[in-house]
């Protein structure tokens, strides 16, 4: 590739270069203002790289952040770096633009997406896999390869949730697979109650799951009564508020379930227990065994406990919970 | 038979040279053959297309006969897996192999016949023991039997050992090529089955329960030994009576006396399966159901409905017949007793059973 180092520097009318993210741009969800606060109190250290096009008359291929901030700060023209159409291809541009980044940030999920839809037109299949995915920190396979070229498909919103980090891409990968009107609705639950990761996925499968148990639509789902209720409950803050809609969404999922889980609770608390004694049951019940749990701190203190645990005359009724109930 | 709808063949580096490649070409003439050098390239390109249209002829380099794994904190039943190929031509919406393989196609292991010897090592070093084996583990045991001609192979090999019972496991109905043989000792002819709606719901592409029973009538009639596994078991609402509709058919259909086990086993998947079927089958209703995390890590359905359901089977299928060699398929001791009201206690116990059913029948 051609080395650019010692490429002349012309004094380039800032209108003269498009502000919208062109073919070689790999920036998505960022903030102008430290870059402005620089250029303010250091002039532009670093020349943008800009190239003739014939749509505008210039095309950022380097800087287009640090044209947006000389832009935002009025500046008319600036110093640049400015080749002439012909002299790289496009991949070269891209790969220029790909490694000058690379050096210097990080890049959100978003803009990987758009590094690899990029790439896509100049480089095979077998190229972007081995060599470019490392490079930006990916596993190589084709699965990851299509979760992040759509990303770019997504609305700005979305995008933006996903830029910053809010939406895991777990959470991401099931909201692709959805139709537009779901995965908007769904996106927005998960906002409004500022779900974590993991939240997100268990609203999102429950969601789904009573969808398809029911034969009913996501939207229907997330408009009954008792959701938005709590969605609108002024007296709960939004931790409440995610933890009851969850609950909610769990009761509906796995009705015999949580009615086991709230029997067993129930016929626990009711053998009135020696204080610092728990006893729980299996995870979902799958293993037949229940735990018993003594705190004490010696001899004398577990001798009193056990004593007290022998003369609870309702122990013999622990057992499956939906024994009880048939 | 079965004809799977073949668009091309490939016959994989080394394959060539066994005999039984130029016997199953002969068998499906007119279908384009490739030769193919290497496997990386045709991978599947995702779980969304499995290629069923392809055959691949494959030399396969591992051990044909394996003890099934089992899985952590369930009784299994000691059975031998015979490894023939991979895949099968219908397209069960549960079907596991959609999670389980990376490999597209239907694969046929054309070596055979050339590793029978070893098989025949691995039973002659244990001569007290029962090997109960089975080719319908990673495929349909006779689904591709018509080209594959894996029965030619195995049953006159099994029919004459002592301590060795081969099941063919299938949803095929088309069982015709078996009655060329003489051989009936130590062979089970297995179906498996389901109730009737699930069958045309979710098991696309195979034939329908009234057939699969129709199929084992046949056997019956011509001396054959056989078996049922209802597994998966779907619990959708009311299932209960169409269970039923199945165990009309059975009743009016096969003799029970001729029955050497029948298994039951609640649906059950590794949670990747999931987004496979909601991407594979969307109007699958498989997924309906409280699936929880077992033991093992696959989901499979809360604990009192896995016991009501066998218990409902049970109760019926005893009603019909007393001895049919009822069991279940990995569970656990409490379900056992639960649902059927005894239990082998552990994988042993099982097994023991199992093979008390054999020599009641074969000897």
């Amino acid at each position: 590739m051609k080395d650019l180092s010692g490429a002349p520097e012309t004094l380039v009318e800032l209108t003269e270069i498009s502000d919208q993210p062109g073919p070689y741009c790999m920036s998505f969800r960022f903030d102008l203002d430290p870059l402005k606060r620089s250029i303010d109190k250091f002039g532009l250290i670093h020349r943008p790289l800009v190239i003739e096009n014939g749509n505008y008359k210039k095309e950022a291929v380097i800087g287009f952040r640090r044209v947006l901030a000389l832009k935002s700060l009025k500046w008319d023209r600036a110093p640049m770096k400015v080749l002439s159409g012909d002299e790289l291809s496009p991949s070269d541009l891209l790969l220029l633009n790909l490694y000058d980044n690379l050096s210097s940030r990080p890049f959100n999920d978003v803009e990987k997406g758009m590094i690899l839809n990029r790439l896509k037109p100049h480089f095979s299949g077998e190229e972007i896999l081995k060599e470019y995915m490392p490079l930006l920190g990916l596993p190589s396979n084709e699965s990851t390869r299509i979760l992040y070229e759509k990303l770019e498909e997504l609305d700005m919103a979305l995008r933006t949730s996903c830029a910053d980090g809010d939406l895991s891409l777990k959470t991401i990968k099931a909201l692709l697979e959805m139709d537009p009107d779901s995965r908007a609705t769904l996106f927005q639950w998960i906002k409004d109650l500022k779900l974590n990761f993991n939240q997100q996925m268990l609203f999102i499968e429950n969601t789904l799951d009573i969808s398809n148990t029911e034969a009913t639509s996501i939207l229907q789902v997330l408009q009954e009564k008792p959701l938005l209720n709590i969605r609108e409950d002024q007296n709960l803050n939004n931790p409440q508020k995610a933890k009851r809609s969850l609950s909610y969404l769990r009761r509906r999922r796995f009705p015999l379930l949580t009615r086991s889980e709230e029997t067993f609770e129930k016929t626990i608390s009711s053998l009135g227990l020696p204080e610092r004694v728990r006893i729980s049951h299996p995870p979902f019940f799958e293993n037949p065994d229940y735990r018993l749990e003594i705190l004490f701190r010696d001899g004398k203190m577990l001798e009193e406990t056990v004593k007290k645990l022998a003369q609870l005359n309702d122990l013999e009724g622990i057992g499956d919970p939906w024994d009880e109930e048939s | 038979m079965t004809n799977p709808p073949l668009k091309r063949v490939l016959v994989e580096e080394g394959a060539d040279r066994f005999p039984s490649v130029s016997r199953i070409l002969k068998r499906i003439e007119g279908i384009p053959v490739e030769r193919v050098s290497d496997r990386k390239k045709e991978k599947m390109s995702g779980p969304l297309n499995m290629d069923k249209t392809s055959l691949r002829l494959i030399s396969f380099p591992g051990e044909f006969l394996k003890p099934c794994p089992g899985t952590k904190g369930y009784i299994c039943c000691g059975y031998q897996i015979l490894n023939v190929g991979t895949n099968c031509p219908f397209d069960c919406s549960y079907c596991i192999l959609q999670a389980y393989f990376n490999q597209p196609s239907l694969r046929i292991f054309v070596n055979l016949e050339e590793k029978l010897h070893q098989i025949a090592e691995v039973l002659d070093r244990h001569p007290d023991r029962i090997f109960r084996i089975g080719t319908g583990e990673f495929t349909d045991s006779l689904a591709l039997d018509p080209i594959a001609g894996w029965s030619h192979v195995l049953i006159p090999f099994i029919s004459e050992r002592n301590n060795a019972i081969l099941e063919l496991k299938t949803k095929t109905n088309q069982v015709e090529g078996l009655f060329s043989f003489p051989q009936r000792n130590r062979i089970v002819i297995s179906w498996s089955l389901n109730s009737p709606s699930i069958a045309s719901r979710e098991e696309h592409g195979a034939p329908g329960i009234r057939k699969r029973l129709e199929a084992a009538k046949m056997c019956q009639q011509e001396g054959y030994n056989i078996g049922f596994h209802f597994d998966p078991l779907v619990h959708i609402p009311g299932w209960e009576e169409e269970y039923k509709r199945t165990f009309e058919m059975m009743d009016k259909l096969i003799d029970p006396n001729g029955i050497v086990w029948l298994s039951m086993g609640g649906l059950r998947y590794m949670p990747a399966l999931k987004a496979i079927v909601r991407k594979r089958h969307p109007k699958s209703r498989i997924l309906v159901g409280e699936f929880v995390p077992g033991l093992d890590g696959k989901m499979r359905y809360f604990k009192p409905i896995r016991i009501q359901m066998y218990g409902f089977m049970a109760e019926m299928l005893r009603k019909w017949h007393e001895d049919l060699g009822l069991y279940l398929c990995m569970e656990s001791h409490d379900v056992w007793e639960k649902s059927l009201g005894w239990s082998p206690k552990n994988s042993e116990g099982l097994s023991h059973f199992l093979d008390r059913r054999a020599v009641k029948f074969f000897g």
